[in-house]
């Protein structure tokens, strides 16, 4: 009895000094406001943005790097406090209905008026309240033009992912959103059907290209093996930012968007409700859509950014991406979808796909 | 001396804030359903059920605990002369030997995985030298061989570390009075020190087996997706399936067969060395 009362009054002692602790870091945040957390997706941001925006604001920015939109979701919902997010639209939908995100304040961020026309507005928040649009881009294939030829991708579409010739040769990205797309795009569907019939569809067309070709599922790491010349695949599914990124590191390598549409996205840099410091979050924001940090992003992401002069200065004659098929991406294209987020339909996807894999 | 029992408490506090109440939880989430708000619960026993129905966790599950037997099999067999060696070699050169056993794992092991796809794959370092003897390029990455061998390579430094210690502890006297009764070397060693270092054996399985059969990046990194291990689904439940319930139900189930394997070798140990202190 003696051992339990003791451990009972250790265990308030504990307890008391954990709040305290927490109490005092506390105070000692809101005496130097200088700080922000800014959780994005591993390499997304220019080599020198954050040092000069430190230097600029006197300012000190934690990095922190997340993989998937679920994982970062994961954290916020259990609880982790952020300043700065980028996610992608669809999660963005999500978090606004789950009225997780706090209005932007516009008036510190006059630089949203140098956004390119075709990314502003967009369903997930339609008069951009909530999100500042960073990078855009599609999904779509890259291929090795010495193995592969351009007429025969572009007959197939997204079903040379399944033709026998190039079984071992091929790279699906691990990710059940991107690989239902393909599978439902190419079977003539719209990558949003929560339609069980046209999931099970798809879910076959998946396990028959396992069969068939067996494709390797990676991620990032996709971006390397494509963009070293000699690598051994010759197809890849890969987003269009890293595609760019591909074709800048390997000529040998293309970009195609299939005729049969694919998924259109965006990322777009927003603020929890439960940040720490919006006041430096919004000033972040603005500098992050400055010209020059813009640039830098863009030139060491490789994706296609937001800001309109960067943008023209990008593609132009002389410009690092001019000829680049990955950059420039298709809009106005009817077959081409925005993702939506369905929670249900996602765990499904979810658990479809990891049966895919095992 | 009683005196001193009470610096015991902050230990005992730490392991319930941090084994316990974590150890509950998955317990709790395992046996409800619906959502990750802990306010409201509804006891069910469907994740289990879901486990168990599917065909496809159960092939999932066989593969997991396959990759991860022949790997502590691989373990013991490559481990126990290396630290057979260690042992018997002199103070300095032992103390070196242990170091560069060691010093790998100060890297993070993340890193050390990936270093293992350029030196596998078809236009990596194996295959450039195979390719000077007009051989390849083999496939070796993204196959279950490449998982093996990233499972061995990060966890034999446990089980060398665990039979190392055994034997360096052996009391040589033993081997001595086998000689005087008339042993040759392979039976002293059959006799006496095989049988004085299972406990080491036994809890450098232990150390192996564990985090063979819970990895999720080794495969992932190595395998190529293609290899799911229970690991990759419990994470898959947790990170993208947004299904606590059934991943905390996959956890639970794979404590009860860790349990189970840590007895039945216990066992083993206790049948071969009866008056083993551990």
């Amino acid at each position: 009895m003696k051992k339990i009362i003791a451990l009972a009054t250790a265990l308030a002692l504990a307890l008391t000094a954990c709040t305290s602790g927490t109490g005092s870091e506390g105070t000692k945040q809101t005496a130097e406001n200088n700080t922000i957390k800014f959780y994005n997706w591993g390499e997304y941001i220019g080599d020198n943005v954050i040092q000069r925006f430190e230097k600029e604001y006197n300012a000190k920015v934690v990095c922190e790097y997340y993989d998937s939109n679920e994982m970062m979701y994961t954290k916020l919902q259990a609880g982790d406090k952020y300043d700065v997010l980028i996610p992608s639209d669809y999660m963005i939908e999500r978090l606004l209905n789950e009225d997780m995100l706090q209005p932007l304040d516009l008036e510190a961020i006059p630089n949203m008026n140098g956004i390119k026309d075709d990314m502003k507005n967009r369903e997930y928040d339609p008069e951009n309240k909530y999100s500042a649009p960073f990078f855009c881009g599609t999904v779509g294939i890259v291929y090795n033009k010495k193995n592969v030829s351009k007429e025969d991708i572009e007959k197939q579409g997204w079903n040379i992912l399944k033709d026998e010739r190039y079984k071992d040769k091929i790279y699906m990205y691990d990710s059940e959103r991107d690989s239902f797309m393909v599978a439902l795009k190419s079977l003539g569907y719209s990558m949003n059907t929560d339609n069980p019939e046209e999931i099970t569809e798809a879910f076959n067309w998946l396990t028959e290209q396992k069969e068939l070709v067996s494709p390797v599922y990676v991620t990032d790491e996709v971006i390397d093996a494509m963009a070293t010349p000699g690598g051994d695949k010759d197809l890849a599914v890969v987003y269009s930012g890293d595609a760019s990124y591909i074709l800048r590191a390997n000529e040998d390598m293309a970009y195609i968007t299939p005729d049969q549409g694919t998924n259109i996205w965006s990322d777009a840099m927003v603020i929890p409700k439960n940040a720490e410091n919006p006041e430096l979050a919004n000033k972040f924001i603005n500098f992050m859509l400055e010209d020059e940090s813009a640039e830098d992003d863009t030139l060491t992401v490789g994706y296609t950014t937001s800001n309109k002069n960067v943008y023209e200065k990008m593609i132009a004659e002389g410009g690092e991406f001019n000829g680049n098929e990955a950059y420039t991406i298709r809009t106005g294209f009817s077959k081409d979808e925005i993702f939506h987020d369905n929670e249900e339909l996602r765990s499904r996807l979810s658990e479809l796909w990891i049966k895919v894999k095992a | 001396m009683k005196r001193f029992s009470v610096l015991v408490y902050p230990y005992l506090i730490w392991a319930l804030v941090m084994i316990a109440v974590p150890m509950l939880m998955i317990l709790l989430y395992a046996f409800t359903k619906d959502g990750n708000g802990v306010r409201d619960f509804i006891f069910t026993l469907d994740n289990f059920s879901k486990f168990f129905s599917d065909p496809v966790f159960l092939e999932v599950l066989k593969r997991s605990l396959y990759i991860a037997v022949v790997t502590t099999v691989i373990c013991v067999i490559l481990g126990y002369p290396a630290a057979y060696l260690i042992a018997k070699a002199k103070p300095r050169a032992s103390a070196t030997l242990v170091l560069a056993i060691t010093l790998p794992t100060w890297i993070n092991m993340l890193v050390r995985t990936y270093a293992w796809r350029s030196i596998l794959q078809s236009n990596g370092i194996i295959n450039h030298i195979l390719s000077m003897f007009g051989i390849g390029p083999v496939k070796m990455l993204e196959t279950s061989f490449a998982v093996i061998l990233g499972m061995v390579y990060n966890f034999i430094p446990f089980m060398i570390l665990q039979i190392y210690n055994s034997l360096a502890k052996m009391d040589e006297s033993y081997l001595t009075a086998a000689a005087d009764l008339g042993a040759n070397k392979v039976q002293a060693f059959l006799k006496v020190t095989l049988p004085l270092s299972v406990p080491g054996i036994v809890s450098g399985i232990t150390l192996v087996f564990l985090p063979a059969v819970s990895s999720f990046f080794i495969p992932k990194l190595l395998g190529g997706g293609q290899y799911v291990l229970i690991g990759n689904v419990i994470e898959n439940q947790f990170l993208t399936a947004g299904n606590w319930n059934f991943g905390s139900a996959i956890s639970l189930i794979m404590a009860i067969i860790i349990i189970i394997s840590m007895q039945v070798t216990r066992y083993i140990d206790n049948r071969i060395n009866p008056e083993g202190g551990n």
